[in-house]
C-alpha cells in the first residue's frame, strides 16, 4: 500500500508562549508527538516533521519525543511538502497524510485513506461540522504534476471531502489547549494523559511528588517531575505539566500550568493558563507578565542554578575522593595522647 | 486627585511597583489619616502591578478601615483584575466600573446612615421612661 505522513508545525506564536502550541506538552505529550505516535501505530512507513522555526521542537528532540520521525526545518512549507512528496514517491510510497501539528482529530486514518483511494483524486481533505480541517491525504505521484499550494488551500465539494464525526480540536490558541485538557480529563475525547492513574481521574507522571496534605480533586493531572507542596488544592480538570512546582497553599482550579513553571505560595490560579512568568486569564482574556519571581517564574533558571550547584557538589565530592585516596596511600601518623586532653581520666 | 463631596478619588500610576508604589503611598498617607476616609482608587491607567503594588493597596485599605472609612477600586483593567485574583486580594475590595459609580456608592451609604435613627447604644437605655415617670 505504501503510506507516508507529513506533520507540519507552523511558526505562528502568541503572547503566552515562546514557540508554537503544537510543541507544548498537553497532559504529558505534545500534539506533534501524539500525531507521530498515531501514525506509527497505523504502521505508516515514513513520518516527516516539517517545522517552520527551529526553536519550536528543539527541546522535544532532545527529550526523544520525535525519534521515530525525520525532522526538517523549512522556510516555505508548501514547497517543502512538494519536495517531501516527491521523495516519498521515489521511495515507492504512493499516498501520504498531511496534517497540521496543532490539530487533534480522532478519526480512523485507514478509513480516510480508503475513502481517498476510492475517490481517485489527488487530494482529499478532512472536514468537520465547523469546516475544513488541516488534514489531507495526497497521492504522492500525482501531486508532483499539480500545483499543491492551490490543491491544499481550495475547498472541495462536500462529496469529495472526508467528513469527520468524531472529536476534533483545532488548537490555535491557549484557550483551545485548555478546552482540550478539560475534554481529555473529563473523558469527552480519547486523549489520555501520559502517566499512571493512581485514583479514578487522577493521573500522576513519573517522579512527580505530591505532599500528603495536598488535595487533588479528580479529574486532574500532575506531570512527571513536578512537585506539589502541602495545603495546595488542584481541582476542576486542572493539569500541571512536567517539572513544575506548586508552592504551599496555592489553589489551581480549572487551569493548566505548562511545563517548567514555578507557582508561588498562597495564590489562586483560576480559569487560567500559566507558562513561566506569564499568566493568561481566560476570564479576563488577558496575558499578564509577572515580574515578581517569587510569585511566578520559569523553572529553567532554577534548574540551571541547581545544575551549577550540583556540579559544584560533584567537584567537591571528586576532590574529597582524591584527598581520601591520597590519605589512604599515606596513612596519618598515630595520634599522640596527652594527659590533659584525655577525656577518660582517673 | 479630585474630590466628589467627601469622597477622594485618586488615580493609580501606570506601574504600581516598589518605586512607584512608595511614592504613591507617600502622597496617599495624609489622605488616609483623616476621620472616616472615603477613597476611590481609579485603576484605569494601571498597566502593571506587582506584589509591592498589592501591598500598597492592602496598606491603604487597612489604614482606611482603621479610621472607620473604606477604599474602593474603580475602572480595573483586565490585567490588574487578573493579578488581584491571582494574589487572592480581589475579594477584599469593592470594584466598580467607573470612579463616579464608586463615589456614588459612598453617597448611597451616607444617605442611608443619615436617614436612620441614632443607634440604640447612643441613647441611655430606658432614660425617656424614667423622665416621664418623674
Amino acid at each position: 500500500m505504501g503510506l507516508g505522513a507529513i506533520v507540519v508545525i507552523g511558526a505562528e506564536r502568541e503572547s503566552l508562549l515562546a514557540g508554537p502550541l503544537a510543541c507544548v506538552d498537553i497532559l504529558g505529550r505534545s500534539m506533534v508527538e501524539r500525531a507521530i505516535e498515531r501514525f506509527v501505530r497505523y504502521e505508516v512507513e515514513a513520518v516527516t516533521v516539517l517545522a517552520e522555526s527551529e526553536e519550536c521542537y528543539g527541546s522535544r528532540t532532545s527529550a526523544g519525543g520525535l525519534d521515530s520521525a525525520n525532522v526538517k526545518v523549512v522556510a516555505d512549507v508548501v514547497s517543502a511538502i512538494t519536495e517531501q512528496l516527491k521523495e516519498y514517491a521515489e521511495k515507492g510510497i504512493e499516498h501520504s497524510f498531511i496534517v497540521s501539528g496543532s490539530m487533534y482529530a480522532e478519526t480512523d486514518l485507514l478509513d480516510l485513506f480508503y475513502f481517498h483511494r476510492e475517490a481517485q483524486q489527488i487530494v482529499t481533505r478532512g472536514i468537520d461540522r465547523e469546516g475544513p480541517l488541516d488534514l489531507w491525504v495526497v497521492d504522492c505521484a500525482k501531486a508532483r504534476e499539480a500545483d499543491l499550494g492551490i490543491l491544499l488551500k481550495e475547498e472541495q465539494e462536500p462529496g469529495n471531502s472526508y467528513f469527520i464525526r468524531d472529536y476534533v480540536s483545532r488548537v490555535t490558541q491557549p484557550q483551545d489547549l485548555r478546552r482540550l485538557v478539560s475534554d481529555a480529563l473529563a473523558g469527552r475525547c480519547a486523549l489520555r494523559p501520559s502517566g499512571r492513574e493512581i485514583r479514578p481521574g487522577i493521573w500522576i507522571g513519573e517522579r512527580a511528588e505530591v505532599h500528603r496534605r495536598a488535595r487533588i480533586v479528580a479529574p486532574a493531572y500532575i506531570g512527571c517531575g513536578s512537585k506539589v507542596e502541602e495545603d495546595t488544592l488542584i481541582t476542576r480538570c486542572s493539569s500541571i505539566e512536567r517539572d513544575c512546582y506548586v508552592d504551599c497553599g496555592t489553589v489551581i482550579e480549572d487551569s493548566s500550568i505548562l511545563a517548567n513553571t514555578h507557582v508561588g505560595i498562597w495564590l489562586d490560579v483560576c480559569h487560567a493558563v500559566a507558562s513561566g512568568n506569564k499568566l493568561l486569564s481566560l476570564g479576563h482574556d488577558v496575558v499578564v507578565e509577572i515580574s515578581d519571581p517569587s510569585v511566578m517564574r520559569s523553572n529553567d533558571e532554577t534548574r540551571r542554578a541547581l545544575d551549577l550547584s550540583l556540579q559544584h557538589v560533584e567537584q567537591q565530592v571528586v576532590a574529597a575522593i582524591e584527598v581520601a585516596a591520597i590519605q589512604r596511600e599515606q596513612p596519618p601518623a598515630p595520634e599522640t595522647w596527652q594527659l590533659g586532653a584525655n577525656p577518660i581520666q582517673g | 486627585m479630585y474630590t466628589r463631596g467627601p469622597v477622594i478619588v485618586m488615580e493609580l500610576p501606570e506601574q504600581l511597583n516598589h518605586a512607584e508604589g512608595g511614592a504613591f503611598l507617600a502622597e496617599m498617607q495624609p489622605l488616609l489619616e483623616i476621620h472616616r476616609p472615603r477613597v476611590v482608587l481609579d485603576c484605569s491607567q494601571v498597566q502593571h502591578m506587582d506584589s509591592a503594588g498589592i501591598e500598597v493597596l492592602l496598606h491603604c485599605v487597612e489604614e482606611a478601615m482603621k479610621r472607620d472609612g473604606d477604599l474602593k477600586l474603580a475602572a480595573l483593567s483586565p490585567a490588574a483584575a487578573a493579578i488581584l485574583e491571582l494574589m487572592r486580594v480581589d475579594r477584599l475590595f469593592e470594584v466598580f466600573a467607573s470612579a463616579d459609580e464608586a463615589a456614588r456608592s459612598f453617597h448611597a451609604v451616607a444617605s442611608i446612615e443619615e436617614s436612620q435613627s441614632p443607634p440604640w447604644y447612643s441613647v441611655p437605655y430606658g432614660l425617656p421612661d424614667l423622665k416621664s415617670a418623674s
